[in-house]
């Protein structure tokens, strides 16, 4: 290596790092063409940094090797500037209030010792994952595949909770709202909201442990909402109010962020954008490719294994068909056992490449429903991507 | 030495200087510190020895390369977030850029007159720009 490709990797490992100022995280504009980045945030390992302030950390695609994402690589999305990073559990309570007869003030150990604990194995996926695929490109995260875990979620189940608050006849929805804080009067606090049969249908949950563990801070630590099948806006990170409403909820991030077009698959023309929108909601089916990585060497008449991971909304997966020469024949991949409906499900084929030259990899997944992937997709967000994967590898 | 041998060397070189300052080169390790070695018991227990539970977020010292509309850019816009949500994104158009700064201003709030608007236009555009039109963006994203 000479001296400029040393001091090219210097810069793309995080230059910052060398004048041992253990907190930074490596020089921001100049990095326009340089390859991933990885850094280290409190309680994370080594993930893909997208921004430092508020963060947005991406799994590197290896740790999707497993059924459940660890929590130290499971990624991080946060929208505004004012993150939770301390937390007195002497004086932090969940209130739940509005709406009901008898409000609370919730203690984690009230959590933990009064109510019946759940768990569920669940899949949560930001809406903007793979963003950074779709053509034309659109503003937002460029994410690729990793804005996504699997995790076992375990807490109490939100139903339990509105039961003991006793729910007025004539609610309508529930709000969330967490710690985090706008940095602006002017810029709307981050709240969401789900109808109140859907906060009481005994699935949606709020956790205080991943896989068994408390939550790392930047995942939501001491509390997050888990949606089953819904996508990652909904988990309220670091929650801290759930509101009954005897009215429909609105705000800037429903009425407004987080929508997509009325119609299949939330797909749009870049010509013609849907004038009817709705609020984002349950996950499509779709299918990401784990293994061969993107630089491994593959070699004429050496097996390979191909490994990938497949969930939906919670229906189940029922097949995987993968293609090795770019769609003209398919044929199923084996599936993983199932570990829980809103996990995501594994899945793994043996495939010997015969000659040299370059190979178009793809996956197709249909769930129980019927639903399946296809060729093309887009809006104007850059929402629930998922068109069937084209991974190209080189052989010999 | 071989061109070879230095690389390893100075790519080992670089990995204990990386890891002397608490980041790991081998990735595929998982994380040797903080939650994942916690007790269940200790960490949510506020009857426990650390009922308070604090993280000290990374600094990120910013550099912005010289270019129309710095200072507007400097003063306005990084007090809700890095130059890094600038940089992570494509090449964008005028018509793109342009729309993300009225959306900050219009919809986020953010404290700046339409000539400020258009002078952070020129700066986005000069460190992560394209000729031609695109789509404006929308929200949440």
């Amino acid at each position: 290596m000479n001296r400029r490709g040393f001091l090219q990797l210097l810069g793309a490992t995080g230059a910052a790092a060398l004048t041992c100022s253990c907190n930074r995280i490596g020089s921001v504009v100049g990095t326009l063409s340089s390859p991933v980045s990885l850094v280290r945030f409190p309680e994370k390992t080594e993930m893909i940094l997208l921004t430092d302030r508020p963060p947005q950390l991406e799994t590197p695609l290896h740790y999707f090797r497993q059924d459940l994402t660890p929590n130290e690589a499971f990624f991080v999305r946060w929208h505004l500037e004012g993150v939770p990073t301390s937390v007195d559990l002497r004086t932090f309570r969940l209130n739940v209030s509005g709406h009901v007869r008898q409000p609370l003030q919730l203690s984690v150990d009230d959590l933990r010792s009064q109510f019946e604990s759940i768990s569920i194995i669940a899949v949560n996926q930001c809406s903007g994952n793979s963003r950074s695929f779709f053509e034309p490109r659109v503003p937002g995260g460029q994410w690729k595949h990793g804005a996504v875990g699997n995790a076992k979620w375990t807490g109490v189940s939100l139903r339990s909770i509105l039961d003991r608050a006793q729910v007025k006849s004539g609610a309508v929805d529930v709000s969330f709202n967490g710690l985090d804080a706008p940095p602006l009067p002017s810029v709307s606090d981050f709240v969401k909201a789900l109808s109140i049969d859907h906060a009481r249908d005994g699935e949606v949950m709020i956790a205080y442990a991943m896989n068994d563990q408390p939550l790392p801070m930047l995942n939501g630590f001491p509390l997050r909402l888990v949606v089953p099948g819904w996508y990652g806006t909904y988990w309220v990170k670091a929650l801290s109010d759930v509101t009954v409403l005897p009215r429909a909820f609105s705000n800037f991030w429903t009425d407004k962020a987080y929508r997509i077009p009325n119609g299949p698959n939330g797909t749009e023309s870049p010509k013609h954008l849907a004038k009817d929108t709705v609020p984002i909601n349950r996950f499509n089916v779709r299918s990401i490719f784990v293994r061969p990585d993107p630089d491994e060497i593959l070699h004429p008449g050496m097996p390979i294994e191909i490994e990938g991971i497949a969930f939906d909304s919670g229906y189940g997966i029922r097949r995987v068909e993968v293609s090795t020469d770019g769609g003209a024949t398919w044929a199923d991949a084996r599936l993983d056992p199932e570990i829980g409906k809103y996990s995501w499900r594994r899945w793994r084929t043996y495939w010997t490449p015969g000659n040299h030259g370059l190979y178009r990899l793809m996956a197709r997944a249909t769930n129980a429903a019927g639903d399946t992937q296809s060729n093309e997709q887009w809006n104007r967000s850059g929402f629930m991507w998922n068109v069937i994967q084209q991974v190209d590898v080189k052989v010999g | 030495m071989t061109s070879k041998t230095k690389s390893v060397v100075l790519s080992l070189g670089l990995a204990a200087l990386v890891a002397g300052c608490g980041r790991p080169s081998n990735i595929s390790k998982e994380a040797d510190h903080g939650i994942a070695g916690a007790k269940m018991e200790s960490m949510l227990d506020s009857k426990g020895d650390s009922p308070v539970h604090t993280i000290a977020m990374p600094h990120d010292e910013s550099v912005f390369p010289p270019g129309p509309g710095r200072d507007e850019f400097v003063t306005a816009c990084v007090v809700c977030h890095s130059p890094r949500y600038i940089t992570m994104q494509p090449r964008f158009s005028r018509t793109t850029w342009l729309g993300e700064v009225q959306k900050m201003k219009d919809v986020y709030g953010a404290h700046i007159s339409d000539e400020q608007a258009l002078r952070i236009t020129d700066y986005l555009i000069s460190i992560n720009g394209k000729a031609g039109t695109g789509h404006k963006g929308t929200y949440g994203e």
